[in-house]
Order: structure tokens, then sequence, then C-alpha cells
């Protein structure tokens, strides 16, 4: 149920969006109400859900072997990366073997496998340790590999700035039947005009946004299901008591080599997805370190060892970007375009109201990200999810009915 | 993760004395006494000073990775030798050492936070860009355009023992304020706090910046200028010398290193706080049941670590290649990291091997990119990176450090 509640959350949300941010200005006698540029800056617009989408598959994917099996991956991004290089190359025809009209599915899933790869050859290596060594060990690799990235001169002519894709526009479907696949991208992807006579129109945004969402739940039904398994069992108990599990008998070693890989599998869809989307890739918004960072904040903030928390943490983490963002659609800006030049240039102690927005809200999401993250470490250590999980005593799907019909008597 | 059963708790223990004495009872081998007349030469100390590190701190085992590390490397500037000529090789070893000296000093106070605390510090680098900043805010105001040398290396040491005291209260506080509650959790916890610290750091250092009119990503070259000439220039002794162009900073650096280092290691040996420490980080639970107050040597230990990280800050605040930008946090705590984790979480002595290690390694990659001889501008980053891969795997605790310490 709470699926499908979720679901569909998101589904209705962007049809809601428009209109909502729509709303014409009103004129209330004593002054003009805007609740449209209200909306526009204060709820997160599609652009930054379709990041929420990646950034939440991404974070998922990180939680899968660093919630489930206590081993933090910190070198995650080199697997993400891995995904949305391959997207790039492979439509720019510069992997041997794989013409550039190779389908996006195929190479998303190629390239989800050559990540699986060099999980098993860096988890070869890191599960030797344990502990904090585990999490440098996977931070040295991805960082050799984001140097090598950053140097390799085969990609691109820039490959500080990364390459751009300039083969075919990505197409989220079933390969090879051009009816049933769909265009990504903010400006090449497919709009549709008054879908099924409903008199919604949708546009490219949206396309993407609901072709990356229908891949990122069937991605999260898979490893709920693989949590959910023996398998999965076996994870949690390694993350309780790794010498427990292997002391029953389990061969812990190869279970979290099978985790990693798996979770390496996802993390390059969803590198693959922000490729697809951007139609680019840069090693920095890839293989670079703070890509995990990004993960490991979502992840504490939605609940480290639930698989939908990320996804809720990347929700919040996407609207304080949204909320702070300096483009249309952010607080500053409607700040200083509804607040009167009085309230503005207001002086207190030689700093301005306009100085205070510039310099304290305008982009800063990173600052707000980290003080929320830092109070969530401190106080909230379970996240939301996980807290909400403990508050009912089990999953929220579970545990919600009996709660609403306690109160309803 | 022994500790999680009470019996197999005390065969463990038992386990770990008998690595531990099967260490220290390991005859000094060629191999080690090999490494530590390669480390003598490259430090340049007399014999004496490295036995008596090596006695102090009890150990006489040195692993193969340095050894093998260290001849590759002697091997390698052997063969430049031949080639290049002796300016190029001095001119390697001088930056090297220079480069492990800063290296050095922002290594040890993560080494010693780890060691006895656990605490694996995340804002280790932010706190050396705060240092930076700090440092070249204090010499902007301090330095006037006329000062001669002397008068900018005086202020300049002034400065660090101003953003070394400053620095060392931050970090205490935050030590009471923050990291204190949440010893009790996993350590991923700790990681994860220290992490945001560093975030909000960077960004508060990138506010600040941007609203007094300083870029904050390329380095701040108002704070750099205030580098007396004569170590920006390269040094006249080291030209005629050698025939070499090296800057003069980097002996400066060297100087200024082998100075903290023997502070650092006079406070670890000669105090008592010092024997918690060197104590703590063997076992810290043996060090509580002795009833010494734990809670207050964390809070002074993850001051001082704070200090010294912003001390090294201050260094790289002149650094030619480095200057305050808020890239450093990012910058700093992985080249930290490599020479804490390749010298052993908690040892003074790894750490100093380690910086000199990492620090050579640098200047030669270095060197063989500017040079030409390798057209791979990252080579640098990898190598460092290859050598952090190759010491946890195959001395995962490190140099000289304790088997038990970080495996949970």
């Amino acid at each position: 149920m709470a699926h499908v509640a979720v679901i569909a959350f998101f589904a209705v949300y962007p049809i809601v969006y428009g209109p909502l941010t729509g709303f014409p200005a009103l004129d209330v006698g004593v002054g003009i109400v805007d609740p449209g540029a209200l909306f526009d800056a204060f709820l997160p617009a599609t652009t930054f859900l379709i990041a929420m989408l990646f950034l939440g598959l991404f974070a998922m994917s990180f939680d899968f072997v660093s919630g489930y099996t206590g081993y933090l991956s910190f070198g995650h991004a080199a697997f993400y990366g891995i995904g949305a290089y391959f997207i790039v190359l492979v439509a720019n025809g510069k992997v041997p073997g794989l013409p550039d009209s190779t389908p996006f599915m195929v190479t998303m899933l190629l390239g989800a496998l050559l990540a699986v790869v060099f999980a098993l050859a860096i988890g070869a290596v890191s599960f030797r340790l344990s502990g904090v060594y585990f999490a440098m060990l996977t931070l040295g690799f991805a960082q050799v590999l984001y140097q090598l990235v950053r140097n390799w001169d085969y990609v691109g002519s820039n490959p500080q700035q990364g390459p751009n894709l300039a083969g075919p526009t990505p197409e989220v479907g079933v390969p090879y039947v051009d009816s049933l696949s769909v265009a990504l991208g903010r400006l090449a992807g497919d709009s549709f005009e008054n879908v099924l006579g409903t008199g919604i129109d949708v546009s490219a945004t949206m396309t993407s946004y609901y072709a990356i969402g229908i891949i990122v739940v069937l991605s999260y039904f898979a490893m709920q299901r693989i949590i959910h398994s023996p398998f999965g069992r076996v994870m949690i108990a390694i993350r309780e008591n790794e010498e427990r599990a292997r002391a029953v008998g389990y061969n812990v070693f190869w279970y979290k080599m099978a985790a990693f890989a798996m979770s390496a599998f996802f993390a390059a869809i969803a590198g693959a997805l922000f490729a697809a989307y951007r139609s680019s890739a840069a090693p920095d918004t890839t293989f670079y370190f703070l890509v995990t960072a990004d993960a490991l904040i979502v992840t504490i903030i939605g609940g480290i060892g639930t698989l939908a928390g990320p996804l809720f943490g990347a929700f919040a983490f996407e609207w304080l970007e949204d909320v702070l963002s300096s483009q249309q659609g952010g607080l500053a800006p409607y700040l200083r375009g509804g607040l009167p030049e009085s309230v503005l240039n207001a002086d207190v102690a030689g700093v301005t109201f306009l100085d205070v927005i510039n310099t304290v809200i305008d982009g800063r999401a990173p600052l707000y990200l980290g003080i929320v993250f830092v109070l969530f470490v401190l106080f909230v250590p379970n996240g939301l999810l996980g807290s909400i999980r403990d508050r009912l005593g089990g999953t929220v799907a579970n545990r919600l009915p009996a709660h609403i019909e306690r109160y309803r008597r | 993760m022994i500790g999680s059963f009470g019996a197999v708790g005390s065969f463990g223990t038992i386990g770990s004395f008998g690595t531990i004495s099967s260490f220290s009872s390991l005859p000094l081998g060629t191999n080690a006494l090999l490494v530590s007349f390669l480390t003598m030469v490259e430090v340049g100390v007399s014999p004496g000073v490295v036995g008596l590190l090596e006695s102090s701190f009890g150990i006489g085992w040195i692993g193969t990775v340095a050894s093998v590390a260290a001849l590759e490397w002697l091997g390698t500037v052997a063969a430049l030798a031949q080639i290049e000529g002796l300016d190029t090789v001095a001119r390697i070893l001088i930056e090297g050492l220079g480069k492990a000296s800063i290296y050095f000093i922002i290594a040890i106070g993560l080494t010693l936070v780890f060691g006895l605390m656990g605490v694996l510090n995340f804002a280790h680098g932010a706190f050396a860009m705060v240092g930076s900043y700090v440092g070249g805010v204090l010499m902007v105001l301090l330095v006037a355009s006329s000062a001669g040398a002397a008068t900018r290396i005086l202020f300049f040491v002034v400065v660090v023992a101003m953003v070394f005291a400053l620095l060392t209260a931050v970090g205490a506080a935050l030590e009471v304020g923050l990291v204190r509650p949440i010893y009790d959790r996993t350590p991923m916890y700790q990681i994860l706090l220290t992490f945001g610290v560093g975030l909000i750091l960077e960004e508060v250092a990138r506010i600040v910046a941007t609203a007094r009119g300083i870029q904050p990503e390329p380095k701040w070259s108002g704070a750099q200028a205030t580098i007396p000439s004569a170590l920006d220039a390269p040094s006249e002794i080291l030209l005629t010398l050698f025939g070499a162009r090296i800057r003069g900073f980097y002996l400066f650096a060297i100087v200024a290193g082998a100075i903290l280092a023997v502070i650092v290691w006079a406070f670890l040996t000669r105090t008592l706080y010092g024997l918690y420490i060197r104590a703590g980080s063997e076992d810290s639970e043996m060090v509580e049941a002795l009833g010494i107050d734990v809670r207050r040597a964390f809070t002074i230990v993850f001051g001082l670590g704070t200090g010294l990280a912003a001390v090294g800050g201050v260094f790289l605040m002149w650094d030619p290649t480095a200057g305050p930008s808020v890239l450093l946090n990012l910058e700093v705590l992985l080249y930290a990291f490599v020479v804490v984790v390749i010298g052993g979480l908690g040892s003074f002595k790894g750490t100093v091997v380690a910086a000199l290690i990492v620090g050579l390694a640098d200047s030669l990659t270095t060197w063989l990119f500017t040079s030409g001889t390798v057209p791979f501008p990252g080579i640098s980053e990898v190598t460092l990176f290859t050598l952090l891969v190759i010491a946890l795997v195959i001395r995962p605790q490190g140099l000289y450090g304790v088997e038990e310490v970080g495996g949970h």
C-alpha cells in the first residue's frame, strides 16, 4: 500500500505542479498576492525531481551495500561514473565492437555488467579488510579511476570537462521497437500533447521524468526482492555479526562480493540515466569523491539500512537545492523580486538585506545540507524512514493501517 | 569484532599479544637495517636520533613495503643520477623532503586522533583549509609591503603560534560539543559527523571569502604574496652547491618540519599526556581501566590534532603549488589519509616514514611530468593512491600500526 501511495504521489506531482505554479496573481485589496510565484519558489521543479531519481537510485545502490552489509563503500562513485561514461562513449562510437546505434537500454545493461566486473576486481582486494580500511581502500580505487578518466584524452578533446553525447538521443523502452520507446532529454526528448484525450500535455522534461522513473521503480523492486530473499538475510547477518554469520557456515566473503557487485550494477544504471538525461558526463559529476558524498548525505537523511529511505533523502536534497538555487524558481530571486525596495536596502550594521539574500541564500544549498546532515547524524541517526519505522514498530505498509484503525475508534 | 563474544574475547587478546610480541622479538634483519639507514640518509640526521626514535617507540620491525618502496625509489633516483646529473637528483630530493615536512605536519594530527580515539577525522582537511585562510588573513594584516625577509619570517612564526592556539581551542570545543555525544555509536557515525563538519566549514569559508571579495576557488594570491622573496626565488646556496634551481621555501619547510617533528616527538615521549596518547593508541580500554580521564585526553588530542592541521595549512599558504583555497579541504584530506594509512594509524614513527615516502614519491612523479618523461598529468595522484592500495593490501595496519586499531 505504501509503495502504491508513494509511486502515485510522484506520478501525479508534475501534472499538478504546472497548474499550481501557473496560478494567476490575485489582488486582495491591501496588496497583490501571487500564489503561483510562491509555489514556484517553494516546490521542487520537475527537472530537480529527475535529478532526485538518479541521485535516489545511486544512493539506494550505495545503501544496498553500505546499509545492509555494514561495509561503507566510499568509492561508489566509480561505478556511477562507469555507467555514465559507457553510455556516452558507446553513443559516440568510441567503444570497439559496439556501433553508435546500439539501443540505450542495451548499452545501459552492458555498462552495468562492466561495473560488476570492476566491482568484483575492487572487491576481491578490498574485502580482505573491514571497517575504516575498507572505506579507504574503495576510496583509493575510485580516486585512481577519477584521475585516469580526467586525463584520458581518448574520451574527448577536453577530458577534464568530460565528453558530450554526440550520437543518437538515448531512448528508454523496448530495444529495437520504435513505437515502444521514448527519447530522453530536456531538449531532444519526446513530448506528447493531449495524452489519451485527457487534456494533459506531457512535455519533454515530463517524458524523461516518467521514463527514468519507471527504470528507478523497477530497480528499486529488484533490490527490495534481493533484500527480502534469503540472500538479503545473510547480508543483514553480516552487518549485525559477521563472526557469527561465518560460524553458522556462510561463506561471508562471497556474499559480500555478490552484494557489492549487485550494488555496482544498480549504481551504473543510475549513472547511465544521469548521462543519458544530461547528454554528457564529466569526471567531477560522476567519478569524484563528492558524488559519493551526495549519496552518503541523502542516505543518512532518508535512513541508512532502509532501501526506500535514500529516495526520500534525495527528495529533501533536491528540494533544498531548488529552493536555494539562484535560477528561476528559487527563494533568492523570489525575495529579490517580491520584497519592496525599502526592505531590501534596509541597513543593519552595515549590511543590507539584499546582501544577506545574495550571500546566505543564493545558491548556498551545500551549507544547509551540511548542517542538516550533521543534525541528522547527531539526533536522528536512523534517518527519516528509519525513525518512522522505529516509531511504528515495523515497515510503514505493515503498521500504518493498524495505527489508523486505532485513531478511528 | 572479537570483543562481541565474551569467551572469544580473551582468546583474541592473547592472540593479539602474541602477534605484537612476535613483531618486537623479530631480529633486526638486513631489511630493517637497510631501511633505517635509508631513513637516516633521507632525513639527514645522525644514526643516534634514529636509534633514539626506534628505542623510544619500542618497535624494531620494519615492514617489507617500506624496504621495497624505498629500494625501488632509490633505484629510480640512481638511474636518474646517471642520466640527468646531480642537480636533478638534488632538486627531487630537497623538494620531496620539503613536501614530506608539510605532509608530516598535517598527517600527524590525523594519526594521533585516530590512534587514541578511533575517530577517523574527515574534517581534518577542512581544518587545514581554515588554518590556511586564517594564517593568510593575519599575514596580510601584519606584514607591510616594505617588510624584509627576517620580519616576514618572524611574523610567520607568530602567526603559526596564533593559528595553532586558535584552532586548538576550536577543535577542543567541537570535540566536546559534537563528537563526544556519539562515542558509543559505531565508528561509521564519527566518520559521518566529521565529514559533515568539513562540508560546513568549506561552505562557510566560501561564503566569508566571497563576501570579503576573495575568490574562493583558485588560490588566494594576496596571502601567497606575503612570502619573502628570498624564499620564493631559487635558493642561492643550493644553486652554488648543486647547480639546481630549487625554491628556498622547500629548505624553510624542511627546517620547520624537523623542528615541529621534534616538538611533537618530545610531547609524546616526555610528557604525561604523551604517555597517555601512546598507551591509548595501543589499548585505550586498558588505559581507561587504569583510571586515566580518557575524556579529557580525547578533548586535548582532538584539539591538538586540529591545531596541527591548521599549522600545516599555514605552511600551505606559502607553498607555491598550494595556497589558500577551499579546494584544500579535499586535497589535504586525501593526501593526509595516504600518509596515515601507509604509516599505520596512531604511529608517530610510521607517520614520519610514510610522509617521507609520500613526499619523495610526489616530487619524483611531479618531476617526471614536468620534465616531459611521462606525459600524464595525474601521475602524482595515481602513484600515491597506488601506494595506498599496495600498502593496505600487503600490510593493512600500516608500517608501524598496531593490528587491532581500526579493524572492527
